[in-house]
């Protein structure tokens, strides 16, 4: 009986990682193998393929393949996207340009908005009107549609978004005029993309801006899966391909060809999905995910095991820019500009800060020795021996120590200080921005971390979890095995799922429980014949159903399930459950009748995920892992000799106490006194902390 | 390690930031009144024990200053051994350190660390009715305070983290809406709490004396950053008339010497009848907007910055006003305040501030039965418009004003499902205007299709004679506005108006000003101006006549 071989392979932005699991069906005997190459600019597909031969991973072993890609992202920041072109309702052609209004950085007088992906002579206007309960008020008259299009081939537009006011409640409009453009236009002369098929949520300048970025990306992100599944095709792969989405579930590659936009924020959502599915096998549900990669640092939330997917998603959003959003589900997180390549400067008052600006993988930090010379959070950690200078990068690289000393130093020379105060300084600083990030999802959004324990990845995370725990007060911090690719991991870990978010405003009583179960019952039956069609069987999905509620008057609304079909006798148990849930955020709750705002269904369909198999013992003894000791500096926790342990050869049970020093391939775990190591039946490494920290 | 090198101070800085921020999203989440957590009409703050601002949080440039000022006063009435750990304050009588208007309610809560006072954390939230003559406290027609709300003269609610309930009771006996009242109040008293256990945690983990240093370095810092500013600036008097919408004049005295702003209103006209006044507080807070406009930076605003500031004013003015003047609508003499002082600084100082914007809160009230729910609605909303242009581009379209920041407008779909109102149009105001190097950013126009009978419409809109003024032979902006076009066609135009009555089919047109120009318009380039042509920011006629453009590009 052949095995069962699934593969997950993730484009980041330096590395292409690769994740290798098979199962013997007949004994359960597993042998999960890992691997990483660069990533390769612009032909992507070209490292998948790369990581593939590295990795000595065949095609046509491969039952199911999950691929994750920043090539959607990427098109964005670095708008290299299509040129692209709007047609909205008459009036609304500005919205686009207007946006919310808002001023983030309020004191800048000279403070510029963010440009417009798409000109305003690229956007255009039709006469209709669908009113605010979905009713045609004016009928839709394309009279101008030949000129219009005309005008988009003289200007060179690639790709077509159309949102029309009031979509989200009727589309009728829009696939009626995207259905007259397929008809005066060649086949593949535009691609098009109407909003109700992104979004259905009201808001129109948010949905307008989610449909034109989508329309943006379109072709690039077509051509780019077209030619991974060849390029695959071509290594005899014949098994299933899933692309790994911002919602923390992959979908098919038809799917993810429609709206390319939904891969916006995969990779951070798939290392999230990693760390709820992870605490569901060590049983932690209360989990704090931090992802420290080389540009910037995201962590997120789960509670209860669920992870939080909203459509509160924005790029380039931070306090100098109100960014531009992207209503589509992505798993709710905050994302800082502070990873490993984070660069070190001085101001002109000569007040150190770190970050955003990174050095990226090119140059890269100052150690890399190619031509960086600025210092970075990772030099900074070389500097303080916590990095390993003779196994950089696994070994890969020698680290330019001189250099990265003579970058500290010329810092050093402005504030009076030594190299090491400098390097130093940049650990506690880029710590504690972390700190306030992590903040932002927990304490501001009613959590205490010390309930929640912490699951660190990416490259850098492991370097400053058990310091960023200990200033939140989290007892416990684990290290997934596969932490350096944890990304690729966490893809292998997920389901199909595809979420539906529909705007409608609803009271909540007895007198609107047929319209909403009417509402209801449609979204189900598109989705679970979507399903159907896609060839996923009935008895491999499942569907969840939750409620946007909030009270009268009010703006913020919360999450509740809801049973399906809908009954009356729902209606009390979902007002307390709301309730409950308001208290829990909001610290109060209120008399006041609640009413329905949206409805959001989760679609899930299981692919075939293989159940992780405990690892076993060689009866190793731990100084067998020993490598040695040196002097670490903890920064606030001050300097001690640190015994260095060789990561690849601890197992489980193994156990031992910091300060301590891990090794492994892609990452180095910082241990600082007082904390207990100690290796789990999967071989994460667990750091428990002496109780402590930050009252709440 | 708990020496104090600069990088512990440093975090204790960046800590004072996130715990104002913090204590913002706490009022934020748990206010109960839509105008405190959509328009973010709020701000918290931390002072040194002293009531110097250490770290402001705000969505607005308005409040950022404001809240120093509520500590002073408390420190002015009560002798230091009265003020005790366990107290919190409460004040909005801009007569003892409320500031801007009653609407706006600050409780200040002293923080204590080993017995002694190391700080305050103070918020401030608009709340929707403390009472006076008309529903929601601000009357377009009062003449004295009395008529605009409860005055709570800074006051003690809280003592020994006991609430003082006969304080309470009163304040809920004055309210129409005494439930919000109640739920404002439980929010921000909330985020005082957290506030204050975090700078407990604080001053504990790095000591008591550390914690004082890094308040005195950042506040130290900030006024190095603004002496640096005013170095830029040459040194001398300015004098500055300008003329308003309603004919009167306006002026103010810059002087820049010895590294002091020294800003001079005593030429102001005297106090007004109606609530158009602010408070010497207020007039202070509007200047110290300016000056931080001139600083640009707003990580850094801290009361540090203001120290390099002076401001005279003469008491019995609009500047100044004495009691017992109203203040209710103060926001519009403000943001003429805040412009007229960078108008001065921008024509005979500043290289770097640019021209005159739309510049009003372009108050829109609307109200009347929801054609869909038979409820009564009401649209109580500041607008966005376009921005001047400046020494690094062209004027930012359609953004709200200098008072407030990361404020969001509502967005058509919703307010058509709200409000029962049409939203015919939201777009970029297509008037000529504006011209320069770098030319104006776009106002805006928006239509309300009316749609039931017996609707109101109460405006308050400033720059609506005298337009945004031009830099550097930049020409002047366009101007702010309402437009009632009725069913039959006919129309009406507005700006300073209290209850227009409109009916189904009437069109309420809000178009708000086109932001003026920097540099002469001779200078733009021919690129620019093609972009303009093809975007249709510009009509033809108008480039041809204003900037000399043909198509040969020969100018």
């Amino acid at each position: 009986m052949k095995n069962n071989v699934f593969v997950t392979t993730d484009v980041g932005g330096t590395f292409t990682d690769l994740v290798y699991l098979s199962e013997d069906p007949a004994t359960g005997r597993q042998q999960l193998k890992t691997a990483k190459t660069d990533t390769t600019p612009p032909n992507f597909e070209q490292g998948v393929l790369k990581v593939m031969e590295k990795a000595g991973v065949s095609g046509e072993e491969i039952q199911v393949m999950a691929h994750g890609t920043t090539v959607v992202i990427n098109a964005l920041t670095e708008r290299k996207g299509a040129t692209t072109a709007l047609i909205t309702t008459q009036g609304f052609r500005d919205v686009l340009e207007i946006g919310r209004g808002n001023r983030p950085d309020f004191f800048n007088l000279n403070y510029q908005k963010p440009e417009p992906y798409i000109p305003r002579y690229l956007r255009f206007e039709v006469d209709e009107r669908i009113d605010c309960h979905g009713q045609v008020e004016r009928p839709l008259d394309s009279t101008h549609l030949p000129q219009i299009l005309d005008t988009m081939r003289n200007e060179g537009v690639k790709a077509i978004a159309i949102c029309l006011l009031s979509s989200y409640r009727n589309p009728e409009h829009e696939i009626s005029l995207a259905s007259a453009i397929e008809t005066l236009s060649e086949p593949g002369e535009f691609e098009l993309i109407c909003s109700h098929q992104v979004s259905r949520e009201w808001r129109e300048y948010e949905r307008t801006s989610t449909t034109a970025l989508s329309a943006y990306v379109q072709p690039v992100a077509a051509r780019y899966l077209s030619e991974l599944d060849t390029g695959l095709k071509q290594k005899n792969f014949d098994g299933r391909l899933y692309i790994m989405q911002s919602n923390c579930g992959v979908d098919t590659l038809a799917s993810a060809k429609q709206v390319p936009i939904t891969m916006v924020e995969s990779g951070p959502a798939s290392g999230i999905w990693g760390a709820a599915e992870l605490g569901k096998i060590i049983d932690e549900p209360n989990i704090i995910a931090l992802d420290i990669g080389g540009t910037t640092a995201k962590c997120s939330l789960i509670h209860n095991g669920e992870v939080t997917v909203t459509s509160d998603y924005y790029i380039e959003r931070s306090p100098r820019s109100a960014g531009y959003p992207i209503m589509v589900p992505v798993v709710d997180l905050v994302e800082i500009g502070n990873g490993g390549g984070s660069i070190a400067w001085l101001d002109e008052f000569n007040k150190l800060h770190v970050g955003p600006q990174s050095a990226g993988a090119l140059p890269g930090p100052v150690a890399y020795g190619r031509g960086g010379s600025e210092p970075t959070t990772t030099d900074a950690n070389l500097m303080l021996g916590r990095i390993n200078p003779d196994y950089f990068c696994g070994g890969e690289l020698t680290a330019d120590m001189t250099a990265v000393e003579r970058s500290m130093n010329r810092l050093g020379q402005q504030m009076g200080m030594t190299p090491a105060d400098i390097a130093r300084g940049i650990v506690r600083i880029a710590n504690n921005n972390m700190v306030n990030a992590l903040k932002l999802v927990s304490v501001n959004r009613g959590h205490d971390p010390r309930d929640f324990t912490m699951v660190a990845f990416g490259g850098g995370g492991a370097m400053h979890a058990c310091a960023l725990a200990a200033e939140l007060g989290i007892k416990k911090v684990v290290i997934p095995a596969t932490a350096s690719v944890f990304s690729a991991w966490g893809m292998m870990m997920s389901d199909i799922r595809r979420d539906r978010l529909q705007t409608f405003l609803c009271s909540w009583d007895l007198n609107a429980i047929d319209a909403i179960s009417h509402e209801m019952e449609n979204l189900y039956r598109s989705l679970e014949q979507e399903f159907i069609d896609d060839e996923l069987p009935r008895d491999k999905t499942e569907f969840q159903f939750y409620g946007r509620f909030r009270y009268v008057n009010q703006e913020h609304s919360i999450e509740i399930q809801l049973s399906y079909p809908l009954s009356q006798s729902h209606l009390e148990p979902v007002i307390a459950r709301f309730n409950e849930a308001y208290e829990q955020e909001y610290s109060y709750r209120l008399d006041n009748d609640i009413e329905l705002v949206g409805l959001h269904l989760v679609g899930k369909a299981d692919v075939g995920k293989v159940k992780l198999a405990r690892q076993a013992q060689t009866g190793r003894l731990l100084s067998e892992a020993i490598k040695g000791e040196r002097m670490v500096d903890f920064a606030e926790d001050g300097r001690h000799q640190a015994v260095i342990y060789e990561g690849e050869l601890l197992e489980p049970g193994m156990t031992f106490p910091g300060p301590a020093i891990i090794e492994q391939t892609g990452t180095t775990i910082v241990v600082h006194p007082q904390q207990e190591v100690q290796v789990d039946e999967y071989a994460n490494i667990v750091i428990n902390l002496t109780p402590g920290g930050e009252q709440q | 390690m708990k020496t104090q090198d600069p990088f512990t101070l440093e975090i204790i800085q960046n800590s004072l930031r996130a715990i104002s921020d913090e204590m913002f999203s706490t009022i934020g989440k748990t206010a109960m009144s839509p105008i405190i957590y959509e328009v973010l009409d709020m701000a918290t703050a931390i002072t040194d024990a002293d009531g110097e601002l250490a770290s402001a949080g705000s969505g607005i440039p308005a409040f950022v200053g404001a809240l120093d000022k509520s500590v002073r006063a408390i420190l002015d009435k009560y002798p230091d051994d009265a003020i005790r750990e366990g107290d919190i304050y409460i004040t909005n009588d801009p007569f003892y350190g409320g500031v801007t208007h009653l609407n706006d309610v600050v409780l200040i809560k002293p923080v204590f660390a080993d017995g002694e006072r190391i700080a305050w954390v103070v918020n401030i939230a608009h709340w929707n009715d403390v009472g006076g003559k008309s529903p929601g406290s601000m009357s377009v027609d009062a003449n004295e305070i009395y008529q605009e709300g409860i005055r709570i003269p800074a006051v003690k609610l809280f003592s020994n983290d006991e609430l003082i309930t006969s304080v309470m009771d009163m304040l809920l006996a004055n309210s129409r809406m005494p439930d919000f009242l109640e739920g404002d109040l439980w929010a921000q008293i909330s985020a005082l709490r957290v506030g204050n256990k975090r700078i407990k945690a604080l001053a504990g983990k790095y000591g008591t004396a550390t914690f004082r240093d890094a308040i005195q370095g950042y506040l130290d810092f900030g006024e190095l950053m603004a002496a640096r500013t005013l170095k830029a600036l040459p040194e001398g008097e300015y004098t500055l008339s300008e003329p308003q919408d309603d004919g009167s004049e306006l002026s103010v005295t810059i002087q820049v010497k010895a590294g002091q702003l020294i800003i001079d209103l005593t030429q102001a006209p005297d106090q007004s009848d109606s609530p158009i006044n602010i408070s010497r507080d207020g007039t202070l807070l509007a200047c110290q907007m300016a000056l931080m406009g001139l600083i640009g930076d707003r990580e850094m605003a801290n009361g540090g910055c203001f120290r390099v500031m002076q401001v005279k004013t003469r008491p019995g003015s609009l500047y100044d006003v004495k009691a017992p003047g109203a203040c209710g609508i103060y926001f519009e003499t403000m943001i003429r305040l805040n412009d007229l002082i960078w108008r001065a600084l921008a024509e005979n100082m500043s290289e770097h501030l640019p021209a005159g914007n739309f510049s009003s809160i372009c108050a829109t009230i609307m109200g009347g039965t929801h054609p869909d729910t038979g409820k009564h609605y009401s649209i109580i909303e500041p607008e966005i418009g376009g921005w001047g242009g400046g020494p690094g581009g062209d004027g930012a379209n359609a953004m709200f004003c200098a008072m407030h920041g990361d404020t969001f407008n509502c967005p058509a779909e919703v307010a058509e499902t709200r409000y029962g109102v049409t939203v015919g149009q939201m777009a970029l105001n297509p008037e000529d205007g504006g011209a320069g190097e770098f030319r104006g950013g776009k106002g805006i126009v928006i239509d309300y299709k009316i749609r039931s009978d017996n609707s109101f419409v109460t405006c308050a809109y400033t720059r609506s004679v005298v337009p945004p003024w031009g830099l550097k032979e930049g020409h002047n902006g366009t101007a702010n506005r309402i437009e009632v076009i009725r069913d039959d066609g006919s129309s009406e135009r507005y700006a300073m108006a209290t209850g227009i009555n409109v009916n189904t089919g009437d069109t309420v047109r809000v178009i708000t000003a086109n932001g003026a120009g920097y540099g002469k318009p001779e200078n733009r380039s021919q690129a620019a101006i093609e972009q303009d042509l093809k975007n249709g920011y510009v009509t033809v006629e108008y480039a041809r006549s204003v900037y000399g453009f043909n198509q040969s590009g020969s100018r």
